[in-house]
């Protein structure tokens, strides 16, 4: 078991209010799932995936992450477990404007304090793996979307993350450069990645093993 | 459409306030501390304007090079003055004054005739019927064309009338000065109390009663009316005749060396414009007046140009930095189909309106400020509400400030195409990168300057409150007013020495601080000829206990002692300069002369009679029974109320009639250099003002970039980055523009102080450690200025950055 969600509940305080987020979720993911979240806009899909990342809290219910009790943890812990075991995938990429491609891939290890001669090497193969070794020393405003996005995944899975939590990472990109990306998530997971990403659309759904359904807040 | 824009500006600063905080008030705190120091400015040029004829008015200044140093004078002989006039047809009127206490000038005793109480009044010069002309004196009582004609006239100013003659009645009464019942003085006059910026204050104004006309004597001040179109550096070669004429022939009857007549051959007679006196007079003259300085208003001046300038950019700055964010509005407003102009319009009226709230506070902050500063400044300045430009020239300001820095942002930002600006691909931070980095070691190297400034200003203040003085200030009570003891002060000493708190007691005139009787002379060594030009010295009447009173150090020979019949006529005791001045290697037992013979007994070592900006100059002691004004106490430790009272109980057995004046030898000692003190702390205050200026920008510049960065910072939060890797990142890049700035700053700051120093004849050296330590002071203040919010950067969520896209 990689996590797992036990009656989650998060709201917000509106006009005296309590405006729910997320109700009463629960979830348990295995290690090497593919999950695809859907839901109309505004049903805390997103919300969901920052508090499965660890970037968001919740108000009430149980979060084990890999058996730690994620919810019983101090902030400083939390985001120890994030940064080892997590990689994120954003929709708008969030490349850094001014750093290289090959230096956006080195940063998260840079941050791990990874010798430099390993980082090297890491940066090399991963450079490799995606195919992307002619445009290391290129800026993300020099590539496409597809290829910027293509950058995103590499950089979340470098330090060889357990989890991948992508939200709408084909949002920004045509259908043709999608699908390659949803390629390479597919071959990802079958290499043990386990992966949770937000969509939109039922084809990209369909590369999932496993779709949950969200509805204001609520698992349907 | 203008309401609309009101209401967008009051939101944003609601929506901003720390921003909207800063924007206002550092360019507010700008405005007030620019306020202040232009009314500073404008007082100290307000001297001695109030002239009618004031660019006909001067004051005569001697100069001329004398052992290769330019010495001035303003003192010249008796007859001068009425030489000028009558040799020197533009010279309308010549005046003279005395302000000399050697003639009685200064402090005296003063009660009503028929009244038995004296009063201890200071103030009083010597002045002659021309003076109150030239200086446009119009008594309020009294005729003004012959007040000061008889011996025996004097006239009062209005405040003192007020004192004495609280009904008006001054004029004709009989004043007695000094218990001197024999010559009494008739009031004749009752003039306006000299204005507060005027070089010149007095409160009574005696004939000159001097008859002594020497040509050799100089003790006068005098000053000149000219006919309207003088030409006055023609006249100034002119008046050289008046050396050649009269001082030069009354030298040489004197029997001084020729040596001596060549030096006068070279002297140059000036005219001073009485509107220069107050600020551009130096040292040299020796005039004794307290004055103001042209340098510090240009440097003050240069201050208060800075801090406007440095909070203008800042308010600029911050206009600009804060629209960057407003980039979508901006986008969004074209979309929906603004024109350009309107948004322009709106951008600037935000500006103005943020002018005009900044310039309101500034006032109300200055208004606040003023009587604080007054009392550092030792000024009674007025907040000039009622003078009819000011209102006027401070809402021209805002709006034109606030146009200004309105019109950077409007016409930047409106430019802005609206489809890069929604597509979010505007990156504004990197591009005025430069020119806030600019901005910064700017503002800090202004800053570092001025505590560099503010550090060798303390120490050199430090240096002076305890330089070894070569005599001991401490302990040491001066009396006032003790002329009206007369023959009784001898006995009343006794009585002083019988208590046990006393140590010793003096009674001489001439102390080691401003005001103190001085009287100078030339002395010749005795059996040398006409070639010797002699040294030009001090020559003090002491008693046999100065020297003990004041602690200073005999380094050879002896002190005066009643065991040598000699001392009382004619031993004299000499300071080390003089000794040098005169050349002796061993002077004890030499004779020297000043038409008088006087034996050296002893030699002390040189102690400052002057302030810490000149050098120490030769000086002699001589023993001399003197109806002295003052006489010195040296206590012995212990609580000073009860001595005081002791002595008061005394002096009232005593003198009666008069009451106990007195102050400290030490006090006096700092109020000699209380100019130096003062611009210290004028300096100091506006330092404050210019680097709290500096730090809020600063604040804002770094809030700005944190802003810019924020999106950066969450994604490499999020990819792991530790906090100290994000408080670096955001921190080392001020700290190396700060590092520039102090380098940048270490050498002008160097190079002003030490341009002040320069002053000083007795002075600090400037060492490194100053500069490390206004270094520091100013890498501590930015690193906490910037961590602030490198800290709350380094700390955020990640999640509210990125949740926006
Ligand atoms: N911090 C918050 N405060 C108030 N409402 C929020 C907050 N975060 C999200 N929401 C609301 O919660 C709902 C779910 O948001 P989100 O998870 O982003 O939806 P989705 O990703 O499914 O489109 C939305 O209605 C959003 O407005
Ligand atoms: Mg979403």
């Amino acid at each position: 078991m990689l996590l797992k969600l036990n009656n989650i509940f998060k709201w917000v305080n509106s006009g005296g209010q309590r405006v729910f987020l997320l109700k009463d979720i629960n979830l348990s993911v295995e290690e090497g799932e593919f999950i695809s979240v859907m839901g109309p806009s505004g049903s805390g899909k997103s919300t969901l995936l920052n508090v499965i990342g660890m970037l968001d809290n919740f108000d009430e219910g149980e979060y084990s992450f890999l058996d730690e009790p994620v919810h019983t943890l101090k902030e400083k812990h939390r985001a120890n477990l994030y940064k080892q075991y997590i990689g994120f995938v954003f929709q708008s990429y969030h490349l850094l404007d001014d750093l290289t491609v090959q230096e956006n891939l080195e940063m998260p290890l840079l941050y791990k304090k990874v010798g430099s001669s390993e980082r090297k090497s890491l940066v090399a193969d991963t450079l490799d793996r995606f195919n992307i070794v002619g445009k290391k020393d290129l800026f993300p405003a020099q590539l496409s979307g597809g290829q910027q996005q293509l950058v995103g995944i590499a950089r979340a899975l470098i330090s060889s993350p357990k989890l991948i939590l992508a939200d709408e990472p084909t949002g920004n990109l045509n259908s043709k450069q999608g699908e390659e990306i949803m390629e390479l998530f597919k071959q990802l997971n079958s290499e043990g990645v386990t992966i949770i990403q937000v969509t939109h659309s039922e084809k990209n759904a369909t590369y999932g093993s496993r779709i949950i359904n969200l509805l204001d807040g609520r698992k349907i | 459409m203008y309401k609309n824009y009101l209401k967008i500006a009051w939101r944003s600063i609601k929506g901003d306030k720390l921003f909207t905080f800063i924007k206002v008030g550092g360019f507010a705190m700008g405005i007030a501390a620019c306020l202040l120091i232009a009314l500073f400015i404008n007082d100290e040029l307000s001297y001695d304007q109030q002239y009618k004829n004031k660019d006909r008015i001067y004051r005569v200044v001697l100069q001329g090079v004398m052992d290769g140093e330019l010495r001035k004078s303003v003192h010249f002989q008796l007859p001068f003055a009425d030489a000028l006039q009558s040799d020197f047809p533009e010279i309308e009127k010549a005046g003279k004054i005395n302000m000399s206490e050697l003639f009685g000038a200064g402090k005296r005793g003063l009660r009503l005739a028929g009244e038995s109480q004296n009063n201890f009044e200071d103030g009083f010069v010597f002045a002659n019927q021309n003076i109150l002309e030239i200086l446009e004196i119009s008594l309020e009582q009294g005729n003004t064309n012959e007040a000061l004609l008889q011996p025996g006239n004097i006239v009062i100013s209005k405040s003192k009338s007020d004192k004495y003659f609280p009904h008006g009645e001054a004029l004709g009464k009989t004043i007695v000065l000094d218990n001197n019942t024999s010559k009494p003085y008739t009031i004749t006059g009752v003039m306006p109390d000299f204005p507060k910026n005027s070089h010149l204050k007095f409160n009574f104004l005696l004939p000159i009663e001097d008859t002594n006309m020497s040509w050799t004597n100089q003790n006068y001040f005098t000053y000149v009316l000219v006919d309207e179109n003088t030409d006055i550096p023609a006249l100034e070669k002119k008046m050289f005749s008046i050396m050649e004429n009269y001082v030069i022939p009354a030298q040489m009857a004197r029997g001084r060396a020729p040596d001596f007549i060549e030096i006068l051959k070279t002297i140059e007679y000036k005219l001073q414009p009485i509107g220069d006196i107050h600020l551009r007079s130096d040292l040299a003259m020796g005039d004794g007046l307290k004055h103001g300085d042209i340098r510090f208003v240009w440097l003050f001046g240069a201050i208060a140009g800075f801090v406007l300038l440095l909070a203008c950019i800042n308010f600029i700055n911050l206009s600009t930095a804060k629209s960057a964010n407003r980039a979508k509005e901006v986008g969004l407003r074209k979309t929906v189909g603004a024109f350009k102009s309107n948004l322009v319009a709106q951008f600037l009226t935000e500006s103005v309106f943020f002018s005009i709230i900044s310039f309101m506070l500034g006032l109300m902050l200055a208004w606040a400020l003023l009587p604080a500063f007054n009392s550092i400044a030792a000024k009674s300045i007025l907040f000039p509400w009622e003078v009819w430009w000011f209102v006027p020239l401070m809402v021209a300001s805002a709006l034109f400030i606030g146009i200004l820095a309105g019109m950077y942002p409007a016409f930047y930002l409106s430019a802005f195409r609206p489809v890069s600006v929604l597509k979010g691909s505007l990156s504004v931070g990197s591009k005025s990168g430069k020119l806030r980095s600019g901005l910064v070691v700017f503002q800090f190297a202004t800053s570092v300057i001025l505590i560099i400034g503010t550090l060798i200003i303390y120490k050199q203040m430090d240096y002076i409150q305890h330089k070894e003085l070569g005599y001991n200030k401490e302990q040491v009570v001066i009396l006032d007013g003790a002329n009206i003891l007369g023959n009784k002060s001898e006995s009343f000493k006794e009585q002083l020495l019988q208590l046990p708190q006393v140590q010793t007691v003096t009674i001489s005139d001439y102390l080691p601080i401003d005001g103190a009787k001085r009287n100078g002379n030339t002395f010749k060594k005795t059996g040398e000829g006409i070639e010797d030009r002699g040294v030009p010295a001090q020559i003090w009447r002491v008693d046999y206990d100065y020297i003990k009173t004041l602690g200073i150090k005999v380094k050879e020979g002896r002190d005066f002692s009643r065991e040598f019949a000699s001392d009382s006529i004619n031993s004299m005791i000499i300071n080390d300069q003089m000794a040098h001045e005169l050349g002796y290697d061993n002077p004890i037992g030499k004779h020297i002369n000043n038409g008088m013979d006087w034996a050296i007994v002893g030699v002390v070592k040189d102690f400052h009679f002057k302030s810490l900006k000149e050098d120490i100059a030769p000086l002699s002691l001589v023993i001399a029974n003197n109806d002295s004004g003052a006489i010195s106490v040296k206590l012995k430790s212990g609580n000073i109320g009860e001595s005081l009272a002791s002595i008061e109980a005394i002096w009232n057995r005593n003198v009666p009639n008069q009451t106990f004046a007195y102050s400290f030898l030490d006090q006096k000692f700092s109020q000699m250099h209380e100019d130096v003190e003062r611009m210290g702390k004028i300096f100091n205050s506006f330092a404050m003002f210019a680097i709290l200026v500096a730090c809020l920008g600063l604040f804002a510049l770094s809030a700005f970039m944190v802003e810019q960065r924020k999106k950066e910072i969450s994604i490499r939060l999020v990819l792991g980055a530790p906090f100290e890797s994000i408080y670096k990142l955001l921190t080392l890049d001020f700290l190396k523009l700060i590092l520039l700035a102090i380098l940048i700053a270490i050498p002008i700051g160097w190079y002003m102080m030490n341009r002040w120093l320069e002053d000083f004849a007795y002075k600090i050296n400037i060492g490194w450690e100053i500069f490390f330590v206004a270094g520091g002071i100013a890498l501590i203040i930015a690193v906490v200025t910037i961590s602030y919010q490198s800290i709350g950067a380094a700390l955020t969520k990640p999640l509210k950055s990125l949740r926006t896209e």
